[in-house]
C-alpha cells in the first residue's frame, strides 16, 4: 500500500529571497546556469598580467627557496623554549580552563569559561554554573577573544595624541584633583557605562566621599529608561525583573527580542525553547531533553522589524511602532486592567485581541507579556498591569532589587552636554563608552567635547570617535576584560569575579585601576582592589571560615554564593488612570509619513563590537546582510516608495544585493545615502535603522585603513535623537538612482525546492508523528528514506519504536529486502566500514553522529561564532563574500513560507504560480513565516565528495567522519562541485592571516591554519574527538574498573564528553552529538523521534546529521492566516 | 651523402634503447633512496645544543628516569621539557661552576628560557600526542632509539610517515609492557612465555599485549584525521 502523503508540511514552499518566491524566469536561468555570467570574470583589483608576474616571481623565488635554504626536511628546524620554573599546574599542551565573566550590554554579566593553552586565552565557553549562561554563551562572548588580539586595541597612554605614560597621568591628575578639593568636586564629571559590578561602585563611593559634588552619569544608546521608568511608576520603588520563562505556558512579546537581546538573554532562550523542544522518545523526556507535545508553549510576537523572537513565534502581528501603545492598550482593557479607555483597533490586530486575551486568561499564573526596550513607558507600565492581571508575579515574572547602583537616564547626559558647553566642567572621566558617536545627534555630544575646557581623560580600548587624534587631553589604553580583575553582576544579581586570563598586552588599566589612581594617586593592584570587596562580604557571610579557600572556590565556580538578589515582594501597581495620565507616560502622536525604529543591530550592537572581523562577517539572523546594515521595509512599502532590490551575481553565486540607495530624512535631519533592504514579514509604512554602523574611527575592520572615512554601513545615529530615541514618524524616503550593493548571504547555496527545513503544527503532528519523512522525488519512497538516516533496527526497538520497514511491511521485510530498488543503497564501494573481527563495523565502532533540533533553533547565530573562534576560521571582507565564499563552516539558513497558501504542493495539483498572486502574498507580512535551519557538513556515509577527489584528499574514517586532509588537497573544488548540501569551502587566496602577530596568539594549536588552495569544512570538530578519544583509550584499565566500556569491553567515550563547539555555545541545546553506537546517548534519541528526517536524504548520501523538523502550537481559536 | 654513423653503432643504439627503463627504473630507485636517506630526513644528525646536555650520562650512567624530566609524557601530547628549575634541582648542588652550565645558571639567574634546538621535529600539520602511544605500550625506544647511548641527542629514525604507519598498520610489533615503557634496553625476549617456558619473540608477545592494551586495529588507527586535523 502506497503510504499516505500527510499535508502537512508537504506542499508549503519555502523560500530565502523574494526572486526565489516570484520565481522569476531571471531568477530561474541565473539558478541553474552552471557558468554564470562573471564566474570566469577577473573581478579581483589585479589584473590579469600584473599576476602573472607576481606568478612568475613567486616561482622564481620559491626555485631560490630551494638553492639557498638546501634542507628537504619535511618539518623545519624549530626551538624548544621550556619554562625557568614551570608554573603549578600547567601541562604544556594540556589546555586549562579558567572561570572568568563577560559585561554584557547594560554592565550585567555573563559567565564563561575561558580555554588557555600555554598561557594564551584562545577560546570562550559558557559557566555551566553561572545562572545566566548554564553553559552557553552570546555571539558577543564569542566574540570577545578576538577584540582581546586586535592589532588596532590602543597601545599606550597618550596625552594630546603623544605618547604620555600612566605614571606622568599619575602626578598631572593628582594636581588637577587636588585643585578640586577645595570645590568639594563640583567640577568633575564621570561618564561611563551602566555597570553592575560592586567594586567600581565601591570605589566611586569613596571618590564621591572625598569629592561630593563630583558627579556620576551613565549613558548607553541601548538603554532600559522606559522599563526603569514604568517600574518606579508602577510600584514607587525601582526594581529588577527576573522571568522564569521555564514556567510560561503562554508569552505575548510586544517589540521584545527577548531570546537574543538584553539582559539574561542566554538563560531566556535556554528557558523558554525547553518548552517547544517536542519528543516522544519517553527517556528522553524523563532526560529533559525535551517535552511531550501537549506541553508545549505558546509564543505570540506583536513587533515591526521581523526578529528571532518573532520568527520562532507562533503568531506573528507586525504593527507599525505607532499602534503598539494601542495595541497593548486595547489588550489591557480587554483583560480588565481598569483605567485604561480601549482604542479601537482594525484589521487583523482587532481580530487577535479575543483569543489572544482568552488563552493568556486561560493560562492565569503562566502567561507572560514581555516589553522591548524600544516601547514607550506606558507600554512597559501596562504590561506590568497585565502580568499583574494576569497572576504572573511571583511565578513567570519575579522581582529583586535593582543590580545596577543608581542608574541615571538620557536627561542626565543631557545636564552634562549643557555643563560641558557652560563651562562648569573642569575634569571629565569618560570611562568607557563612545558617546561622541551615539549620543543623541541632537546633544551634539561631540561639539561639546570638542570645545570643552577643562581636562578630559577618556579611558577606552581603542582610540575611537570620542578620543582620536587627542581629542582628550588624556587618553588611557583600557585593558580588555581577559587582562584584568574585576567583578560582575549577572541579570539575577548572581555576582562573579572577573579574573586575568593574561596579563595586560598593551599595559592597559581597567576602570577599576583607574578610580583607585584617582583615590590613592599611584598605582594599584586590581587584584587588590576586587578582593576588598569580597574580604568584607566574606567577613559578613561566611564568618569563621578562610578567606583564602573560599576566594579560591569562588574563582573556580565562577560565581559567588549568596550573591543571587533575593526575591522582592512588590507593591500593588498602581492604578493605570493616574499613572498614564503622566506627562512622562503619554504617547506621542504619530505624524503622517513612513515610522522609524532604531534598534541595536543583531551582530555589532550599538557599535562597539564594529571592529570584531568575526561578528563583522556573521550574516544577521534575519536579513542574512554581512558588513552592512540598511534602512529595511516591506514589499508593499517598497512598491509604494519604487525601490527595488535585485540580485547581482559574483563567483557564482547571487551574493550581491543590488539596493536602491535613497535620502532619508526625519525631523529635518537627514542620511544623504541610505540602501534599502526589501524584507518580508516586516511591518508596512515602517523603517527599521540598525544602529552601529558608520563608524569613522573604529579600526582597519570597523572603519578601513584610512581614519577618518565613514567606515561600512551607514551611520543612523545621525536621525537619532533624544526626543525620539527608539521610534520616530514623520520621516521621509526618497529614492535616487544610485544603487549600492549589500553582502547579503540569503541568496547563496540554494538547494531549490527540495524542502530542506520541514515543520509542522501540534494538531498535524498529532495526525502523523511522521510528517517530516517527505522526499520530494516521490511519496512512494518516503518511509525508505528513514533507513537512510542512521540508527539500527534495535535502537529503535529498545526506545519503543517499530523500525519504519516493520512498521509498513512486517518483519519479513528485512528478508525480501526494500521494495523500491533506487533506494537500495547503491555504490562503487564496499560498505564504509568494512567489517572488524567478524563484527559488522557499523555496530563496533564508535558512530558519530548529529542531529538538529529545528524547533529549538532561533537563528542566533552563536553556532557560527564558536566554530570560527574554534576551527581558526579566517575573515574574508565584504568583496568576497559576495561571491559567496565566507569561510563559515557552519551557516544558518533563513527560509520563509506562507501556510495555507495556493501556491502549495507540486505533485498534489496545480499550484497558484502566477506572478500576480505571487506578489500580493509577499506583501501580506503578518502571514509570512520564518524558519532557521543550521547547516553543517552532514557527514554522509556514502559522501559524493569522497569519490570525485582524485588525491584522496577527503575520505572516510572507520568512526564515519567525511575526513579533510589538507596537505593532501590540490584545489580541484570537485568536492565542493558534488556536495548537495554545499557545506565545503575554498581558500580561494591566503585568507588566513599569517602576519598579524597579535592574530597567532589567537589561533586554536590543535587545528590547522588553512592556506591558500585548500578545500575546508566541517570536521565535527574532530580535534574535540579525537582528544576525548585519546584520553579515553589511553585510561583504558581505568575505565574498565568503573565500568565504563561498551558491549564489546572496551573503554566507552560517556555521553556528554564530547561535545563539539557549536552544541557547546548554542543556547537553547538545539544541537545533539554523540555516538549512535552508544545506547544510551542523546542523538541516538533524537534521531529516533518520528520528526527526525535526513536533509536530501533521497540522494542516498546517508547524512550523518539529521533534523527534527519544527513544531508549532498555533492556537486555534485565532484568526485563519494570522 | 655518406653515413655519419658507422654500422657498429647500432649496437649501442639499441643497447642505449634498452636501457631506457633501467634508467628509469635505476633513477626512480635512487631518487626514493635519497628521499629517505639520512641527508634528507635529518636521521641520525646530531644538533647542537646551548648546554651539550648529554643522555647517555643521565640516563645510563646515573639512572635518572626519563619522566623525572619529560613529566607530561603520560598525559599531554608533549612530553615536556625540563624546566631551567628541574636542571636547578641537581646542579645547585654538583657542578656549581663547570662552564659548561653558565647557560644554565645565567638562565635561572635571570629568568630567561634556554631555547633548546628541537631534535624531533614533525610538520605542523601532524598532531603526534605521546600520551597515547605511552599508554597503549609503545616504549621511549620505538621511535627515540638508544636515547641511552646518545651523548648529543639525534633523530634515530627517518620520521616519515611511511614510517609512522609501519607501525599503524603492525603495532604488535612495537608494543611492551606497559612497566617496560621508559626501559630502554627492553626485549620481548626477555620474557619467558609461561605456556612453553621459553623466551617470547615480539609478535606473538605484541599480539597478546595488543589484546589486553586494546589497541585499536589498523583501519581505525590508519585514519587520516587521527593525525591531521
Amino acid at each position: 500500500m502506497p503510504p499516505e502523503t500527510t499535508k502537512a508540511a508537504a506542499g508549503e514552499q519555502y523560500w530565502q529571497s523574494i526572486d526565489q518566491w516570484m520565481d522569476s524566469t531571471q531568477f530561474e536561468t541565473l539558478m541553474k546556469n552552471e557558468f554564470p555570467e562573471d564566474a570566469g570574470e577577473w573581478l579581483d583589483p589585479v589584473s590579469r598580467r600584473q599576476f602573472l608576474t607576481v606568478m612568475g616571481a613567486s616561482v622564481a623565488l620559491a626555485g631560490g627557496g630551494i638553492g639557498c635554504n638546501p634542507s628537504l626536511k619535511p618539518a623545519p628546524a624549530r626551538k624548544v623554549v621550556p619554562y625557568v620554573k614551570q608554573p603549578d599546574q600547567l601541562l604544556p599542551g594540556v589546555p586549562l580552563f579558567f572561570a572568568t565573566a563577560y559585561a554584557q550590554q547594560s554592565g550585567v554579566g555573563l559567565g564563561l569559561l575561558v580555554k588557555q593553552t600555554e598561557g594564551r586565552p584562545i577560546k570562550i565557553e559558557g559557566n555551566p554554573n553561572h545562572p545566566g549562561s548554564l553553559g552557553s554563551t552570546d555571539i558577543f562572548a564569542q566574540g570577545s577573544i578576538l577584540s582581546l588580539y586586535d592589532p588596532d586595541r590602543a597601545k599606550e597612554a597618550k596625552l594630546s595624541g603623544k605618547s604620555g605614560g600612566y605614571d606622568n597621568f599619575v602626578t598631572s591628575i593628582k594636581n588637577e584633583l587636588e585643585k578640586q578639593l577645595g570645590k568639594q568636586g563640583d567640577g568633575v564629571r564621570f561618564l561611563t557605562e551602566p555597570s553592575t559590578s560592586p567594586t567600581f561602585i565601591a570605589l566611586l563611593d569613596e571618590f564621591t566621599k572625598r569629592f561630593p559634588k563630583a558627579k556620576w552619569i551613565q549613558y548607553e544608546p541601548i538603554s532600559r529608561d522606559n522599563s526603569r521608568k514604568a517600574i518606579q511608576a508602577a510600584f514607587g520603588a525601582p526594581a529588577n525583573v527576573v522571568y522564569k520563562f521555564d514556567k510560561a505556558k503562554v508569552a505575548l512579546s510586544l517589540d521584545a527580542d527577548f531570546m537574543v537581546s538584553g539582559p539574561g538573554a542566554v538563560r531566556s532562550a535556554r528557558d523558554f525553547m525547553k518548552n517547544r523542544k517536542v519528543r516522544t522518545v519517553k527517556e528522553a523526556i524523563a532526560n529533559g531533553e525535551g517535552i511531550p507535545v501537549e506541553s508545549m508553549n505558546r509564543l505570540y510576537a506583536v513587533e515591526t522589524m521581523l526578529t528571532s523572537t518573532g520568527a520562532v513565534a507562533d503568531h506573528r502581528l507586525t504593527l507599525k511602532p505607532s499602534q503598539i501603545p494601542d495595541f497593548t492598550k486595547a489588550l489591557a482593557a480587554k483583560l480588565g486592567v481598569a483605567g485604561v479607555t480601549a482604542p479601537a483597533l482594525t484589521g487583523l490586530a482587532a481580530q487577535w485581541l479575543e483569543p489572544l486575551a482568552a488563552d493568556l486568561l486561560a493560562a492565569k499564573g503562566a502567561a507572560v507579556v514581555l516589553v522591548g526596550d524600544q516601547q514607550p513607558a506606558a507600554v512597559h507600565f501596562l504590561a506590568l498591569a497585565i502580568n499583574e492581571k494576569l497572576g504572573a508575579f511571583g511565578t513567570t515574572v519575579t522581582f529583586t532589587e535593582p543590580i545596577e547602583t543608581r542608574p541615571t537616564d538620557l536627561n542626565d547626559l543631557k545636564v552634562l552636554t549643557d555643563d560641558m558647553k557652560a563651562g562648569k566642567v573642569d575634569l571629565l572621566f569618560i570611562l568607557g563608552g563612545n558617546p561622541a558617536y551615539d549620543a543623541p545627534v541632537d546633544f551634539d555630544f561631540a561639539g561639546a567635547l570638542k570645545g570643552m575646557k577643562g581636562t578630559k581623560v577618556r579611558l577606552g580600548v581603542y582610540e575611537d570617535e570620542t578620543s582620536f587624534d587627542g581629542q582628550c587631553q588624556w587618553f588611557l589604553n583600557a585593558s580588555h576584560y581577559l587582562e584584568t580583575w574585576g567583578d560582575v553582576r549577572a541579570f539575577d544579581g548572581t555576582v562573579s569575579v572577573q579574573q586575568p586570563l593574561i596579563a595586560p598586552l598593551y599595559n592597559g588599566k581597567s576602570p577599576l585601576e583607574l578610580l583607585a589612581t584617582l583615590l590613592s594617586y599611584g598605582i594599584n593592584d586590581p587584584l587588590e582592589l576586587v578582593q576588598a570587596t569580597w574580604k568584607k562580604f566574606h567577613d559578613a557571610t561566611a564568618k569563621g571560615t578562610d578567606f583564602e579557600s573560599w576566594w579560591q572556590k569562588c574563582l573556580r565556580d565562577g560565581v559567588v554564593p549568596g550573591t543571587a538578589m533575593p526575591a522582592k515582594t512588590v507593591a500593588a501597581v498602581k492604578p493605570a488612570g493616574e499613572v498614564l495620565a503622566d506627562k512622562a507616560f503619554a504617547v506621542p502622536a504619530a505624524k503622517s509619513g513612513l515610522e522609524v525604529q532604531f534598534r541595536a543591530d543583531p551582530t555589532i550592537y550599538d557599535g562597539r563590537y564594529a571592529n570584531t572581523g568575526w561578528l563583522q562577517e556573521t550574516p544577521k539572523p534575519i536579513t542574512k546582510l554581512t558588513w552592512d546594515n540598511a534602512a529595511i521595509v516591506s514589499p508593499g512599502t517598497a512598491e509604494k516608495l519604487g525601490v527595488t532590490n535585485s540580485f547581482g551575481w559574483t563567483g557564482g553565486e547571487n551574493g550581491r544585493t543590488i539596493a536602491d540607495l535613497a535620502k532619508l530624512t526625519l525631523d529635518g535631519r537627514s542620511i544623504e545615502n541610505i540602501a534599502v533592504f526589501i524584507l518580508p514579514g516586516h511591518a508596512d509604512d515602517a523603517i527599521t535603522l540598525h544602529l552601529g554602523y558608520g563608524r569613522t574611527h573604529a579600526g582597519k575592520v570597523g572603519t578601513g585603513a584610512e581614519k577618518g572615512a565613514q567606515g561600512p554601513g551607514f551611520n543612523t545615529y545621525a536621525l537619532r535623537s533624544s526626543s525620539a530615541p527608539w521610534n520616530a514618524t514623520g520621516a521621509d524616503l526618497v529614492k535616487k538612482s544610485e544603487t549600492f550593493f549589500l553582502a547579503c548571504t540569503q541568496g547563496q547555496y540554494l538547494m531549490e525546492s527540495r524542502k530542506p527545513a520541514r515543520h509542522a503544527t501540534v494538531a498535524q503532528f498529532k495526525a502523523d508523528r511522521e510528517f517530516a519523512q517527505i522526499p520530494p522525488a516521490s511519496a512512494a519512497e518516503y518511509k525508505e528514506l528513514r533507513e537512510l538516516t542512521p540508527g539500527t533496527v534495535e535502537d529503535f526497538k529498545r526506545l519503543g519504536f517499530k523500525h519504519p520497514y516493520e512498521q509498513h511491511h512486517g518483519t519479513e521485510h528485512a528478508a525480501h529486502g526494500p521494495h523500491d530498488k533506487r533506494m537500495v543503497p547503491l555504490s562503487l564501494y564496499p560498505t564504509n566500514p568494512s567489517t572488524v573481527n567478524g563484527v559488522e563495523a557499523s555496530k563496533s565502532y564508535r558512530r558519530w553522529g548529529m542531529a538538529i533540533d529545528l524547533g529549538a533553533c532561533i537563528g542566533c547565530n552563536v553556532c557560527v561564532m564558536a566554530c570560527v573562534s574554534e576551527n581558526n576560521t579566517p575573515v574574508v571582507g565584504k568583496e568576497t563574500v559576495t561571491k559567496g565564499r565566507a569561510m563559515h563552516w557552519i551557516r544558518v539558513d533563513r527560509y520563509f513560507s506562507i501556510p495555507g497558501d495556493e501556491t502549495q504542493s507540486d505533485e498534489l495539483g496545480a499550484a497558484n504560480s502566477s506572478a500576480e498572486y505571487r506578489a500580493g502574498q509577499v506583501k501580506r507580512s503578518d502571514s509570512i513565516r520564518t524558519h532557521f535551519q543550521p547547516i553543517v557538513c552532514q557527514q554522509c556515509e556514502k559522501a559524493p565528495c569522497e569519490v570525485v577527489c582524485p588525491v584522496a584528499a577527503t575520505v572516510h574514517s572507520a568512526d564515519g567522519l567525511n575526513d579533510m586532509v589538507y596537505n593532501r588537497c590540490v584545489g580541484t573544488r570537485y568536492c565542493s562541485n558534488n556536495c548537495p548540501y554545499k557545506v565545503r569551502r575554498f581558500n580561494f587566496i591566503q585568507y588566513s592571516d599569517y602576519s598579524t602577530e597579535s592574530l597567532k596568539l589567537l589561533n586554536n594549536p590543535e587545528v590547522s591554519v588553512r592556506s591558500r588552495g585548500v578545500m575546508e569544512k566541517c570536521t565535527y570538530c574532530v580535534q574535540r574527538i579525537r582528544n576525548a578519544e585519546m584520553e579515553t583509550e589511553r585510561e583504558f584499565d581505568k575505565r574498565k574498573v568503573a565500568g565504563k566500556t561498551d558491549k564489546f569491553g572496551r573503554p566507552k567515550i560517556m555521553d556528554g564528553e564530547i561535545v563539539t563547539a557549536c552544541q557547546a555555545a548554542c543556547p537553547t541545546s538545539a544541537i545533539a552529538f554523540g555516538d549512535l553506537n552508544d545506547d544510551s546517548s542523546a542523538v541516538l534519541r533524537a534521531k529516533a523521534e518520528d520528526h527526525n528526517y535526513g536533509l536530501l536524504a533521497e540522494l542516498n548520501t546517508m547524512p550523518r546529521t539529521s533534523y527534527l523538523a519544527a513544531i508549532r502550537n498555533p492556537n486555534p481559536a485565532m484568526p485563519k492566516g494570522a | 651523402m655518406a653515413q655519419i654513423f658507422p654500422k657498429s653503432m647500432n649496437v649501442l643504439a639499441r643497447v642505449s634503447i634498452l636501457a631506457v627503463p633501467f634508467l628509469a627504473a635505476g633513477g626512480g630507485a635512487a631518487g626514493t633512496a635519497f628521499y629517505r636517506s639520512d641527508y634528507t630526513t635529518g636521521a641520525r644528525e646530531v644538533t647542537e645544543q646551548p648546554i651539550p646536555f648529554s643522555h647517555k650520562h643521565h640516563v645510563a650512567q646515573l639512572g635518572i628516569d626519563c619522566k623525572y624530566c619529560h613529566t607530561s609524557v603520560e598525559v599531554s601530547a608533549s612530553a615536556g621539557f625540563p624546566p631551567t628549575k628541574t636542571c636547578m634541582n641537581c646542579h645547585q648542588q654538583m657542578w656549581q661552576s663547570a662552564d659548561l652550565l653558565d647557560p644554565l645558571r645565567k638562565s635561572y639567574a635571570t629568568g630567561t628560557p634556554i631555547a633548546w634546538n628541537k631534535v624531533h621535529n614533525v610538520p605542523h600539520y601532524t598532531y603526534f600526542n605521546h600520551s597515547i602511544h605511552v599508554g597503549k605500550g609503545i616504549g621511549c625506544y620505538s621511535c627515540h632509539g638508544n636515547i641511552d647511548e646518545m651523548n648529543l641527542i639525534y633523530q634515530s629514525k627517518t620520521l616519515l610517515m611511511e614510517w609512522c604507519l609501519a607501525c599503524h598498520r603492525q603495532p604488535e610489533l612495537h608494543l611492551r609492557p606497559k612497566d617496560e615503557i621508559y626501559n630502554i634496553k627492553w626485549k620481548a625476549e626477555d620474557v619467558t612465555n609461561p605456556d612453553t617456558g621459553k623466551p617470547y619473540d615480539q609478535l606473538t608477545l605484541g599480539k597478546l599485549l595488543k589484546e589486553a592494551h586494546q589497541v585499536r586495529e589498523a583501519n581505525v588507527i590508519t585514519n587520516c584525521s587521527i593525525c591531521h586535523r
